[in-house]
Formats: structure tokens, sequence, C-alpha cells
């Protein structure tokens, strides 16, 4: 009986001419944002990879130099794309593609992608998520509205009921019938994703992360399948198929549109973040913090003294000034860790709101999710920033272990390539899955409760069905 | 008669909860939305006077070192010595360039939150200056702002669809049309004055609203330049709304039901405001791909490690071009480690500009593409015209830029010459300054007077179709 239904159901949606017509359209759509992501992602992936092998060669082929002139000639880190960031950029655009890495400094990551475009991006770019996001859910909307309250403006709904079905299987024929006719839709773009996903890959075809890939696929399918219960359960409740489409257009207005940018304005204002020249004067002021550089290198020295049992610095069997520019390494390593770090709890307890403000709008949840798992969300830009400094501290500790044990009183001490060759590439591993999840975990229980809340919802509208 | 029908019009309008409803969405829509517009405009303001106080502190510093020099046995490392042309115009003595917020900054946020409206202008290349940006939280920058523009160019034409979509089919449908138009009266008269109410209602109140939240949120309307923008905005506005006035109006003279017209009418929202903007920035942005700036990056890289390979030939050639530069002993100035920077630092940018270019030439070409693709989107039309009158769009940030490079020249112009010379500098007020010359108000109405224009002849030809 159950089949009967959503087979009369996906009849009744698939000859519909508006169904054809937007199922052509996402399709279309949904194709056309990922070839363009997929183009993207592999441009993205050749610049950064010659750009990386260039900075590293870079570093390599420096003349002989001072160590400490080599430290602040640097090295770039590049951050490289994530395979399915070719559908869901996320926050991708609006962070800087490139951070140096010199002596003394953790600087900012420079140029968002997202200042090389016009104004008209902000209306959204066409990505997947866009697509699966705002395209989608008011396809949903179209499917559903009329599936209750249609057949009860013709009359069918009373024939129906006369023939004794369940009211609960009739809502599980609509949902599996609507569900089918969706999956027309997203079944050829999912095929597709899957192909260019396993092809872009680096490592052969199964190289991609494919545990990522099924977690957001089953985001967008549980997020669809809550939409549909919500659609199915205003078209049982409300009085008219008119009533019925004003409160679900109204819904994804506010749900796709109006939530993530209100969402975002109370965030901002909820924990508001620092100007750029108040961030910079309040990080000087702490660097040039005399005081405490001298303790340090008090510290330092008299534990030097003791370990080498000499008392001048000039009768250690190393150099000091190698000592003493690790340290100051280690006084501003502090300092930039308390203001990035304050800076960037800042930004994370916003996002936290935006989380919970998933609660009035599920597609905040499910946008946060798909960033996550795409790679493209601010925890994981957070991840790399955080291993390029520690690669930047990194190259610091070699180069001043180096002029310790080497520089010479009174002498020009030069180091050469094998000094060089002793600091190793950088490697960056993004997180695993697990802790994408965890950072999301919100976001998931949230969604969870919608799709179990929308299900609910149904149940009892279809309950309390009124056949006219 | 028009009169008549405008009375009859809202008494039916008023007695109906749609209006009521409306007008409550329109208070909460535009009351948060020009506050989220005020708050970042004081931000803004903010950031500037702290900029401003940090130069000013700084520069009193400096002056008071400066004066403690110049008494006799004072020393200081060559390196901090503020009288060095070269330290003063390089690290310790940078100045902004600040980008004020227009009078009416707070109606559309525009592109202000991603481009940076300060720099710390330096003798340093132009790459490393103008690369800075405001710190702000991405996931932010990527869901927008909800401010009055996003009211008006999303919600707008839906509060007029949900006033218009059944204006004639209803009497139709309840069987009064055909009473009316017993009387002496045209279809397009009694069109006209419903549209006509609806139209001056809701853009009156819109108006009214918009300015009253502005007053309260602390916009100064009275500040010069206010009043001509305040007036773009509401011809702006107002041809905004003509144009979904006229498509309803052309819809409901193909005389289908009330559902049709609601289908049609949203629709057309949808591909207009929603799917068309988006899918034009992707044509944009496939066709005229802007590479990864990594590869500036390394440009900028490359060409600096020639260049101080090179840096004692530089110098020579430098000389050779800027004869006037040399002092008398060249030889001694050759080796100076200051006056090879300069030179340094000229071939750099001399080197990357071309690799510049091809990144601006590439934005520009978006831009013209969108340029010409938004006459056929209102959407596009209306939000570069409210980004042209709120100052926030890309033509003033541009206008703010060439200003920045031209600042940029002036205090090179005015550093390296002492640095060549190598003479010290003994006063800091005569070194230049920057300010920002505002546009000229008729640029920017040539700009919004296009996007009306192009927004009211697609308003009447549909209306009067």
């Amino acid at each position: 009986m159950i089949s009967r239904i959503a087979r009369k159901e996906l009849r009744e949606i698939s000859r519909d001419g508006r169904y054809r017509v937007m199922a052509a359209v996402v399709l279309a759509l949904l194709l056309l944002s990922l070839a363009v992501g997929w183009k993207k992602y592999t441009d993205l992936t050749r610049q950064h990879d010659t750009a990386r092998a260039a900075t590293r060669a870079q570093w390599l082929n420096q003349d002989k130099k001072n160590p400490h002139s080599a430290a602040h000639y640097g090295m770039y880190a590049f951050k490289p794309t994530s395979q399915l960031a070719m559908v869901d950029t996320g926050i991708d655009p609006y962070v800087g593609v490139a951070v140096w890495m010199e002596a003394h400094k953790q600087n900012e990551f420079k140029f968002r992608p997202a200042q090389d475009r016009t104004a008209v991006q902000r209306f959204g770019e066409m990505t997947g998520a866009e697509v699966l996001q705002v395209l989608l859910p008011l396809f949903i909307v179209l499917m559903t509205f009329a599936a209750f309250s249609g057949e009860r403006e013709q009359g069918t709904l009373r024939q129906l009921m006369s023939l004794g079905v369940p009211s609960r299987w009739l809502a599980v024929g609509k949902v599996a019938g609507t569900a089918v006719a969706l999956g027309l839709v997203l079944l050829p773009a999912t095929v597709i994703g899957v192909v260019a996903f396993l092809w872009s890959s680096g490592n052969g075809l199964l190289g991609g992360d494919v545990t990522r890939f099924a977690w957001m696929v089953a985001v967008y399918l549980v997020y669809f399948a809550a939409l549909t219960c919500i659609g199915l359960a205003v078209s049982a409740t409300a009085r008219s198929s008119r009533v019925s489409l004003i409160v679900l257009l109204t819904f994804w207005f506010a749900n796709s549109l109006v939530a993530p940018r209100a969402a975002s304005d109370v965030a901002a204002a909820l924990h508001s973040t620092p100007s750029a020249v108040q961030f910079q004067r309040a990080l000087e002021q702490d660097l040039s913090n005399q005081q405490e550089m001298a303790r340090r290198l008090d510290v330092r020295r008299a534990a030097l003294f003791k370990e080498h049992n000499v008392d001048s610095v000039d009768a250690l069997p190393i150099a000091f000034s190698g000592v003493s520019l690790q340290e100051g390494e280690e006084h501003a390593n502090e300092v930039f860790d308390k203001h990035f770090g304050r800076l960037f709890s800042l930004y994370e307890r916003q996002n936290q709101v935006l989380q919970v403000a998933g609660l009035a709008a599920p597609m905040l949840a499910v946008r946060s999710l798909s960033m996550g798992l795409a790679g493209t969300d601010f925890n994981q830009h957070r991840d790399f920033v955080n291993a390029a400094e520690q690669y930047r501290r990194g190259i610091q500790r070699v180069m001043n272990a180096d002029i310790a044990l080497n520089q010479k009183k009174g002498q020009v001490y030069l180091a050469d390539q094998s000094l060089w060759q002793k600091v190793r590439d950088f490697e960056y591993t993004a997180p695993s899955t697990a802790w994408v999840i965890a950072n999301c975990s919100l976001s998931l229980v949230i969604l969870a409760g919608w799709s179990l809340g929308s299900a609910l919802l149904l149940s009892r509208a279809t309950a309390r069905l009124r056949v006219d | 008669m028009l009169l008549r029908i405008l009375r009859h019009e809202w008494r039916q309008l008023s007695g109906d909860a749609t209006l009521w409803l409306v007008a409550g969405a329109c208070v909460m829509a535009i009351g948060y939305g020009v506050w989220n517009g005020a708050r970042w405009v004081q931000f803004q303001q903010a950031a500037i006077a702290e900029a401003d106080l940090e130069q000013a502190s700084r520069y009193d510093a400096l002056g008071k070192q400066i004066h403690a020099l110049s008494q006799p046995g004072a020393t200081v490392s060559p390196f901090a010595d503020p009288r060095s042309p070269s330290n003063l115009g390089g690290r310790l003595g940078p100045k902004y360039a600040t980008l004020p917020p227009a009078p009416l900054a707070a109606v559309a946020i525009g592109q202000s939150d991603l481009l940076p409206y300060y720099f710390k202008v330096t003798t340093d290349a132009r790459e490393n200056i103008v690369s800075a940006t405001e710190i702000e939280n991405p996931n932010r920058l990527l869901a927008g702002r909800f401010d009055l523009a996003f009211v008006i160019i999303f919600f707008l034409p839906l509060l007029i669809l949900a006033l218009t979509y059944n204006m004639v089919s209803a009497e139709k449908e309840q069987g009064t049309l055909a009473l009316v138009l017993s009387q002496p009266v045209s279809t397009a008269t009694l069109v006209r004055g419903k549209v006509a109410l609806r139209g001056a209602l809701l853009v009156g109140v819109l108006v009214v609203l918009s300015a009253a939240a502005l007053l309260i949120t602390g916009a100064d309307l009275t500040a010069p330049g206010a009043a001509p923008r305040l007036l773009m905005w509401i011809a702006a506005v107002s041809a905004y709304a003509a144009f979904w006035f006229g498509l309803s109006i052309f819809v409901a003279s193909l005389g289908r039901s009330s559902t049709a017209n609601a289908t049609i009418l949203a629709t057309t929202w949808l591909a207009f405001v929603v799917m068309t903007p988006s899918l034009f920035n992707l044509i944009a942005t496939s066709v005229y791909p802007v590479p990864s700036r990594v590869e500036l990056v390394q440009a900028v890289r490359e060409a600096s490690d020639e260049a101080n390979k090179e840096g004692s030939k530089l110098l020579a050639r430098y000389y050779e071009d800027h004869p006037e530069l040399a002092t008398g002993d060249a030889a001694q100035a050759m080796t100076d480690f200051n006056v090879v920077r300069v030179a340094v630092n000229d071939d750099v940018e001399t080197r990357v500009r071309p690799v510049v270019l091809r990144y601006e030439r590439q934005i520009a070409a978006q831009q013209a593409t969108l340029n010409r693709l938004q006459f056929l989107s209102p959407a596009i039309l209306m939000q570069n015209a409210l980004n042209d009158i709120a100052g926030t769009g890309t033509a003033r940030h541009q206008h703010f830029l060439q200003q920045v490079d031209a600042f940029h020249a002036a205090w090179r112009g005015h550093f390296v010459p002492l640095i060549f010379a190598k003479a010290q500098v003994r006063a800091l007020d005569t070194l230049p300054s920057f300010t920002f010359v505002e546009e000229a108000t008729a640029m920017v109405w040539t700009r919004v007077a296009t996007a009306a224009g192009a927004l009211l002849v697609p308003a009447f030809l549909l209306a009067w179709a």
C-alpha cells in the first residue's frame, strides 16, 4: 500500500510542469557548480603546489649567510585547498592564502581571494553547497506544499481515508514518493560528484577522504528528509494549499536567506572583535616589554652559568647571541599566543552563536557541518594557521641553536646549505574526520533534533488529519 | 474617479491583516538593518580615531626624541635614529591613509567589511602596503550583513508581490470586477489607482521608517553630501519598487488566476534576486579567472631576490636615471645600505608591476562583464546603486586607492632625496599627510541615475504592455 501511495505521489509530482522545470534547473546548476568547483580546485592546487615547491627551493638555494639572516628571509606557507572545497568553498575566499614565516613575527595570512572579485559575489557564489542549501530546499517546498492540502481541496483525501488507509501509511508513502522525485535530481549529481572527487584525488581513485564525503552526503540527506517532513506536515495542517505555500516559503526565506545574516550580526553584537589598529597596538605594546625581556635573559644567563660552572658570558662554551635570540622568540611566542589566541577564541565564540542559532534555522547547522566536512571552516583554518606558526617557530629554533653552537666571538659566522636542509619541508595533514565532527558536534545534535522533531511533527499532523 | 478608487482601496487594504503584517515586518527589518549598518559605521569611525590617536602619540614621542637628540652628547643606535630619513619614512614614522565612512554609509555595508579602509603608508613597496586588511571573522564575511540594502534588494520585492499579486484577479474571482467595470472606469485607471496607492504607501513607509531609523541610530543627515545622497537613495529605491510594480501589472494583465500570478511572480523574484546574480558572478569569475595571489607572492619574492643580488649594479642604474640624486661622493653612497635599499625597492616594484597588472586586468574584466550583465538583473543594478550611494562600493574604494597611491608616491618623493643626500630630519611638521578627497557627487549621480533609468524603462514597458 505504501509503495502504491509513493508511486502515485511520484507520478503526480513528475507530471507537474513546475517540477520538471525546477528539477532541470536545479540539476543543471548543481552540475555546473560542480564542474566549476572542480576546475577551481584543480587550478588552485596546481598554483599552490608550484608556489610551495618554489618557496622550498628558494630556502634551500640561499647563499652562505648568517643563520639569523636566513631566518629573516624565511619561507612562505600557502594554504592548501581541500578536495571537497569543490562542493563547498566555505570561508576559503574570505581568509588569506599565504603567510610569511619570518624571524620574530607571527604574520597574518594575506590576500583574501574575495578581494579579487566584484561586489556581486556577496549575493552568494554558485557553489554546490549554495545550490544544496538554498535552491534544493525551495524545490522541496514546491514538491510538498500541496501533498495533503491539494488532495483535500480536490476531495480525493476523503475518498482515500474511506478506503481505510492508515494516515501514517499515507505520510510514509508521500515521504517516499517525494524522496524518489528528489533522488532523480540528486542521484546523477552525486554520482558525477563522486567520480569528480575520486578523479581529482592525487593518489589514485581511492585516495580521497571517503569518510568525509560519506558524512557530507549523509548530512545533506538528513537535512532534505527533515525539510520534506516539515513540508508535508505543514501541508497536512494548513487550511489551504495557498496558506501552506505561504508558510513554507516564509520558512524557506527566513531559513536560507535571512538567518545566516541576522545570526552573524547577533554573534558580532554579543562578542565584538577589535579593529586591526587596536589589535596591532596591543600586540606591539606587549612585544616591546623590555623589562620582561631582560628578566628572561637574566634567568637564562644564570641557568647557563650554573650549568657550565662559569661566571661570564664569554666563558660559556656556546655563543650567548644564539641563546638571546631564542629567548626573544620565546617571549614573542607567548605574546602571539596570548593575542592571536584571544582573537581566535572570539571568532570561535561568534561561530558558537551561529551554531546555536541552528536551533531556529536548520540551514545554519547544515552549513557549519558542510563547511567542516569540506575542510573549509574556521576550525580547520585555525589548525593550518597553528601548524604554520609551529613550523615557523621550528625554523627559529634550528637557526638559533646553530648560532649558539657555531658562532665564535669576534668572527663572522656564515652557514650553508647543510643547515638550510636541517629544516624539514613543511608538510601539513588535514585533521581527521572525527576531529571535524567533534568540533561541529553541536550542529550535528541540532540537525538530528530537527530531523526527529520534523518526523514527530509529521506523524502528529497526519494523526489529526482533517479530510476537509 | 482615481481618487475614489484610491479611497476605496485604502479602506480595503487597511481592513486586511496582510497590510499590517507587512508593515510590522517592515518596521522590524528596517530597524534591525539600519541598526546593524550604524554599528558598523561606528566601528569604522572608532578604528580610524584609534589610528589617528596612535599616529599622534607616536609623532609626539618622535618629536621629543628628535629634540632630545639635538642636545650635545646625546647618542642613539643608527637603527633607531628618528632623524634618519630611511628609519622615519619606513619603520618609525608611517602615516595612515584612511577612508572615512560616507555620510549615508549606514544604508549599505556593501564591500566595506571586505575592502580595507586604512593603510599604514611607508617608503616600502606598494604591494606590501596595500595588502593589509581589517580583522574580521571569515564566517561573518561569508554570511554577509543584514543591512538596509539587504532589506531593500531581497525583501521589498516580496512585499510588493504580496500586496499586488491578486489586486485584479481577486476582484475577478470574487465577481466584483465586472461590477466595478460597469462604472465609467477603465481597467487601466483601476489598476493605476490600485498601484498608485500601494506604491505610495510602501515607498512612503519605507522612506519615513528608514530616515527615522537613520536619525535614531545617529546618522548626521545635515553633513555635507548627506542630502543629495538621501535624494539619490529615494530615487533608486523608488525605481526599484517601480520595476516590481511594473512586473506585477504586466502579470495581472495576463488575466490568470491569483495562484498563477503568485507562482509567476515568485519565480521571477527567485530568478532575478537569488539565481541570476550568483550565476552572473559565476560566469564572470569563470571567463576571467583571477589566479591565486600565491603567484604574486612568489613574483615579489623572486623580484626581491634578484634585486638584492644586483644591489650595487641597480644603484648605478638608478643614478643614471636620477642623476639629480647623485651627491658628490657617489662612490661612498654606493655602499650605503639605505641608498641601495631605495634602488632595490624601486626595482622590485618595476619587476612586479606586470604581475600586479595581470590581476588588476582580470578583475577589471570581471567588473566590465558584470557592468554589462547587470542590465539583465535588477538586483545587481540596485546593489551597485545602493553601494554607490552609501560610498561602500568598489568605485569609491578605487578612488581611495588612487589617492593612497598618490600619497605613497609623495611620501617616497619626500624621503628618497633625503636618503640620498644623507640628510637628517629635524622637523616633523613638513612631512606629507593624507586627507581623503571625496568623489564628485556628480559622478555618483551619473551612476545612480543610470541604474534608476535601467530599472524605470522596463518598469514602464511592463506596465504599458
